[in-house]
């Protein structure tokens, strides 16, 4: 019971919620909220408490302690996201259904946690799943809106498209080494040709998942459509949970042919870094910006997997988390901007900063974290990253880098100068931004300051990782 | 093993199709008539084209259907076990229970019961 306690604690407070929705009155859904963002909350704090690891079904679930923590940053992440969304979801459109906004959140955050620390093939796909088919209905949840529904069509067909490779490819890993467990899968696996290509299945899968090149172009469009929420959710959680699972399997199960993926993600990261950054580039409507620069960050993270080690580990999960405060905090702004006045172009944002002032700070200084300026967090996310691949000897690949952070940072700056500098006839009025949403920026602003200064909180993760690889 | 083994793995794949369709189509008897071309084969002339829109009532109960259908999916091997699983067994199938009630009480509060 205890060893499975992330998962069991969501999924009561799931039912709880579910529960609270019957029995609430048609008028007085949005009563829900604050519940809801209390229960998360608690069970985020719960998160923390130690408590036992093992393997549970015969080694189909596992945890370990760097799993757990793993949960327990996706659990911070969500409890961000369910802050942030108050704003949009007291909208008029969305009165009728806030409930369901935080139950489908919260069992794709089940189907993660299952997928994180799944012992076999059978068990990550079962979470895989689970984490995909409620994000669709999210996706399409302003369903009156043409662009919502329509990314909610595509994500569930280019879902289904990535189900349908990853399970050939686990298909075929079954056919040849007879089993689904992955040690065991690991222990017989042989780089046979058939393995090979069984193996390319299940990384386009897996690349689908976590939007690399070139397997990203479902990204833009449904990150454009989705409600804004849902779109950061998508961007940083969902991605998040994909990149832990997809460095676990890498590391445990395709270990024996390690110098083979290396391969394939020097070139894949190598393209998506690229490609990310070009196309971020001409972007003037902030969701398909902040799509793109989620593509070029998930080519980072790629660095830090190449890695391949205690080291590799490390600096993927650093990452993420500083990734998951920068990112939410850019799209907290960029959500409260869009509920208040409606309006999600970056030309909109001219002269943002004389009438926002604080907004405009936090906005630049999540975009400094995302761009890697060195006092911030997100630079030393990048730092670490780039110095688990140099520890390879990649530095071909480290210098590509390097030159794409500074190709990134001229469309970050690109943001802070049409807010700080740029002069504008109609700005964006003054407005004043509810609790919440301070909450949920304050949250993010202290996780990017917190993170880039504390070196215990590497030193944390660092001594978790040992023994995974 | 070698890379002619993955090429081998894809000429016989690709040839098995073929024979597959080779055979459906020179084995059966064939027999043709304007019915056979009909959407339904049922004798009666259809009508209209099946373009249509239709009730999205129709999918909502599929949808009720389907927590009628896992139940009976779980609870039958659950009955054939029942003595061995003992006391335990019964608090998981309760819990269960449980979970899928409130799905159905979920669908009753919104109206999926409802014909309209």
């Amino acid at each position: 019971m205890l060893i499975m306690r992330h998962e069991l604690l969501l999924i009561a407070i799931t039912v709880i919620l579910l529960l609270i929705e019957i029995f609430l009155p048609h008028d007085k859904k949005h009563k829900i909220i604050l519940p809801a963002i209390l229960l998360m909350a608690l069970v985020t704090a719960a998160g923390f408490i130690p408590g036992p690891t093992g393997v549970l079904f015969g080694g189909m679930y596992g945890t370990s302690a760097l799993i757990l923590l793993m949960k327990n940053i996706l659990n911070i992440g969500v409890l961000i996201v369910f802050i942030q969304s108050v704003s949009w979801l007291k909208l008029d459109d969305q009165k009728e259904k806030i409930s369901e906004f935080f139950i489908l959140l919260l069992s794709t955050l089940i189907g993660m946690d299952y997928m994180i620390s799944s012992g076999d093939f059978l068990m990550f796909y079962l979470g895989l799943e689970l984490a995909t088919i409620p994000i669709a209905t999210l996706a399409a949840f302003e369903r009156y809106k043409e662009k919502s529904a329509e990314a909610g069509v595509k994500l569930i067909f280019m879902s289904a498209l990535s189900s349908g490779i990853l399970l050939y490819g686990l298909s075929m890993i079954y056919g040849t080494t007879g089993t689904v467990y992955f040690p065991e899968v690991a222990a017989t696996f042989q780089s046979t040709p058939l393995q090979i290509l069984a193996f390319i299945f299940f990384f386009a899968g897996m690349a689908f998942k976590i939007s690399l090149v070139p397997f990203h172009l479902w990204a833009a469009d449904v990150y454009e459509g989705a409600p804004i929420n849902v779109t950061s959710y998508l961007s940083v959680i969902s991605k998040g949970a994909a990149v832990f699972i997809f460095t676990i399997i890498l590391y445990t199960v395709f270990a024996k042919i390690a110098l083979m993926w290396r391969d394939v993600i020097y070139v894949i990261a190598i393209l998506t870094m690229t490609m990310g950054n070009l196309f971020a580039m001409r972007q003037r409507n902030i969701k398909r910006f902040l799509a793109f620069s989620s593509i070029a960050q998930a080519g980072f993270i790629l660095l830090g997997i190449i890695g391949q080690s205690q080291l590799g580990m490390t600096t993927v999960i650093y990452f993420v988390l500083i990734y998951i405060f920068s990112n939410l905090g850019a799209f907290g702004v960029a959500t409260i901007i869009s509920n208040k006045t409606g309006k999600e172009s970056i030309d909109d944002y001219d002269g943002f900063y004389r009438t926002n002032p604080m907004l405009s700070l936090t906005m630049m200084l999540a975009l400094f974290s995302l761009a890697g300026i060195p006092p911030i967090a997100g630079f030393f996310g990048k730092f670490f990253l780039f110095a688990a691949a140099a520890k390879q000897g990649l530095y071909i690949l480290v210098l590509i880098a390097v030159l794409n952070t500074i190709v990134s940072l001229y469309y970050y700056l690109l943001i802070i100068k049409a807010m700080f500098l740029n002069r504008s006839d109609q700005p964006i009025g003054y407005f004043k931004s509810d609790g919440y949403t301070r909450l949920g920026l304050a949250i993010c602003i202290a996780g990017i300051l917190i993170i880039g200064f504390a070196s215990p909180v590497y030193e944390f993760i660092l001594k978790l990782s040992y023994g995974i690889y | 093993m070698s890379a002619e083994s993955l090429i081998l793995f894809f000429i016989v794949g690709a040839f098995l199709v073929g024979i597959a369709l080779l055979f459906s189509s020179y084995i059966p008897p064939t027999s043709t008539n304007p019915q056979k071309a009909e959407t339904y084969e049922c004798g009666i002339p259809t009508e209209g084209l099946s373009w249509l829109q239709f009730n999205v009532g129709y999918y909502l109960f599929a949808i009720i259907f389907l927590v009628f259908d896992v139940e009976t999916v779980f609870i039958f091997p659950w009955a054939k076990v029942m003595k061995e699983a003992g006391m335990r067994g019964f608090v998981e199938i309760v819990i269960f229970f449980f979970i899928l009630g409130i799905g159905l009480l979920y669908a009753w509060k919104k109206g999926a019961l409802k014909w309209e």
